[in-house]
């Protein structure tokens, strides 16, 4: 293959880093609906496969000082962030070497040392801590930004609604990430969104809102540096949409009697954000198929090392129980 | 039978990194539904009775089936029956391509756009000789005029219900083909090859990724690409020729212009030169690789190994002349009850007094 100068708006290592970020999500997320299966892992797990783009395309503009508040479904960000895939993997195993010492799971990863403030349990109870993240770079002065991802579901949340309001009244360098995935649980968006935009809804407050392709790392990624730059500039909060779509149920167990028939095998099959990445940059003549096959292996390697470590791990001592649980101010 | 107006009104345009880029506005789902409202009206008033509308789930329908449901209950006849095209709503550009398909497969006798440069392309890359009446909601509006929604729901009523004759109601537009490897896509106003071999988030707004430009008009107070042509050369709608301009580094180009090339963002370019374009002959790219942007937004990505033209095609589609068919309605005195003796003597006899 003939190597081109690079057409892309990131440098080569870059692009090999976002692959191997979506790469790495993906394979988490496989790995993990196979071993929630077969029954080896307590608790619930929401899985992010499909939306790789998403997380991808924005974290690769963050840095530590830049504080994310995640969802749920929050597998993608926390490794788009940089929490060690190994420390999650003994989270949602419920092991004492896990990121949050085994007694959060899946639903309450944090690693503040990365600015991941957590996954979280309550729809839309990202948002106010997004815009308190945000109040605190502001003060400090140190141009980090906070973003807030929610589901299309948790934006009809009052919470949500109240962050944006704040946002703007305060002129926040906050960034509300709509992950619009098509359905809240198995409730789809026109059955539960009145006006069914979420542009509108930050034209209602004030801001910008833009929507983009969240199936395309490319879209994501130039939209997301825009809306950051200008939240770091004193430019103020932003909405960004990202239409996506997930592989698999609401929740690890869902039978998805919700969903047209063949709906999810057409989307792997024609909308999967890294097919559609790799055919881009192999087709530009930047990235060869065999240096994707090396960081492909390299991430298997990982999740199964990851899986291993966690099986062998100690579960958390009955003493911990109330360890971690309450601050001292 | 009277003739059917189809309605494309797509919820996906205006909503792109424009509003953050260029402070570009966005026009939300409830005001476009009231400018729905307002063109049905105005068919009504002309006679139409019925009108079909692309079906989409973002909430414009919602909106409008309240008023007309209203309307119903008090027995007012202020708008057409309205009727939703049987299709499948993907909440993607493609659905304003199907909508227009099927409307010309109806042989409706108009189709009414809401939208800006890159929705009427796409409507008018399946509409075939169906007129067009466009009303301007999208970002950059170099194709359709602003215009109250009203005036064109009369307008259109009027033209399709006859009372305007085609020869005046109907001009004809340009268009650019560009072939690439046999397939082919269409653009309204311009063709602009830039650097970035990527669609990414589409629009197109750092002016220094421009490498060459192909307009059918360009008017001197254009928004977007084709104001370039408008403040060096510029070209009428109906004018038999287009424009084409090669761009150059502006620190070594023969000369630098600044204009608005996007809303709210006004550019200096580098020019190398301008060239007229003549109709029916393919031209090649000056570059080997970077993506097309058809009437503002990237959409295909090329490199060395395709085969690319662009031709320019006169008399290419229709569009409904909205001032003409009303000032055409006003000399006929369309609009006067014809039961009553009409005012313009008195009128015509006082303004010769100079009263």
């Amino acid at each position: 293959m003939k190597m081109t100068k690079n057409p892309f708006p990131v440098s080569k290592d870059q692009l090999l880093e976002a692959y191997r970020i979506m790469r790495t999500i993906r394979e988490f997320e496989e790995r993990l609906h196979t071993d929630f299966a077969r029954g080896d892992i307590p608790g619930f797990v929401h899985l992010y496969a499909g939306e790789e783009a998403s997380a991808a395309g924005i974290m690769m503009h963050l840095n530590d000082n830049d504080r994310i508040a995640s969802t749920h479904r929050g597998h993608g960000h926390c490794i788009a962030k940089g929490v060690s895939v190994k420390e999650m993997m003994a989270e949602i195993y419920g092991k004492a070497t896990g990121a949050c010492r085994g007694k959060g799971g899946s639903m309450h990863i944090a690693d503040l040392s990365k600015g991941m403030m957590g996954a979280n349990g309550i729809l839309g109870a990202g948002a106010p801590l997004a815009c308190g993240a945000a109040l605190a770079a502001q003060k400090l002065g140190h141009k980090g930004v906070g973003i807030s991802f929610v589901g299309d579901g948790a934006s009809n949340q009052g919470m949500f609604l109240e962050s944006l309001n704040l946002a703007a009244v305060w002129n926040l360098p906050v960034i509300f990430v709509v992950e619009n995935n098509g359905y809240a649980e198995s409730t789809s968006v026109e059955w539960a969104v009145a006006s069914d935009s979420y542009v509108d809804r930050a034209t209602g407050f004030g801001m910008p809102g833009i929507t983009v392709d969240g199936t395309d790392f490319f879209a994501v990624y130039e939209a997301a540096g825009e809306v950051i730059k200008r939240a770091r500039d004193g430019g103020g909060p932003s909405l960004l949409e990202c239409k996506m779509i997930r592989f698999y149920g609401h929740f690890e167990g869902d039978a998805q009697t919700y969903r047209g028939k063949n709906e999810v095998e057409d989307i792997r099959a024609n909308k999967d954000c890294i097919k559609t990445f790799q055919a881009r940059v192999k087709e530009a003549g930047v990235i060869a198929q065999a240096e994707l096959e090396q960081i492909d292996r390299q991430v298997l390697d990982l999740i199964e090392q990851s899986v291993v470590e966690a099986k062998a791990a100690p579960p958390p001592a009955p003493a911990d129980l109330l360890t971690d649980v309450y601050v001292a101010y | 039978m009277s003739p059917v107006v189809g309605i494309i009104a797509n919820p996906v345009s205006a909503r792109d990194i424009r509003r953050v880029v260029s402070h570009a506005g966005n026009l939300q789902i409830t005001d476009r539904a009231n400018i729905l409202l307002r063109i049905l009206a105005g068919l009504a008033a002309t006679g139409v009775h019925k009108v079909v509308m692309m079906p989409e789930n973002a909430g414009i329908y919602g909106h409008l089936r309240r008023a007309l449901a209203r309307a119903i209950n008090n027995g007012e006849a202020r708008f057409p029956e309205l009727q939703l095209l049987e299709m499948k709503v993907t909440g993607q550009a493609g659905d304003s391509a199907t909508a227009a398909r099927m409307m010309r497969n109806m042989d409706v006798g108009a189709i009414i756009v809401l939208g800006g440069d890159g929705t009427h392309r796409v409507v008018v890359s399946e509409s075939g000789d169906i007129p067009i009446a466009g009303v301007s909601t999208g970002t950059n509006n170099a194709f359709p005029e602003m215009r109250e929604p009203t005036i064109t729901g009369l307008a259109v009523g009027l033209a399709v219900m006859g009372a305007v004759p085609a020869s005046v109601a109907f001009v004809d537009n340009k268009r650019l083909e560009v072939a690439i490897n046999g397939r082919q896509e269409v653009a309204l106003v311009d063709v602009a090859i830039v650097r970035e071999q990527f669609v990414g988030a589409r629009a197109i707004w750092k002016p220094e990724s421009l490498c060459e430009l192909f307009v059918t008009f360009g008017a001197a107070s254009s928004i977007g690409l084709s104001s370039i042509v408008g403040l060096l050369a510029p070209v009428e709608r109906q004018a038999p020729f287009g424009r084409r301009v090669v761009f150059a580094d502006p620190r070594h180009a023969p000369f630098r212009l600044s204009a608005p090339v996007a809303p709210g963002l006004i550019e200096e370019v580098g020019i190398e030169r301008v060239e007229t374009v003549p109709v029916d002959t393919p031209m090649s790219l000056t570059v080997g690789s970077g993506s097309i942007a058809l009437d503002g937004e990237r959409e295909i990505t090329f490199s060395d190994s395709d085969r690319i033209h662009v031709t320019l095609r006169n008399t290419a589609f229709r569009t409904i002349d909205v001032p003409v068919c009303m000032s055409f309605a006003a000399s006929g005195g369309l609009f006067l009850d014809s039961t009553k003796q009409a005012p313009t003597a008195s009128l015509a006899r006082s303004h010769q007094l100079g009263e």
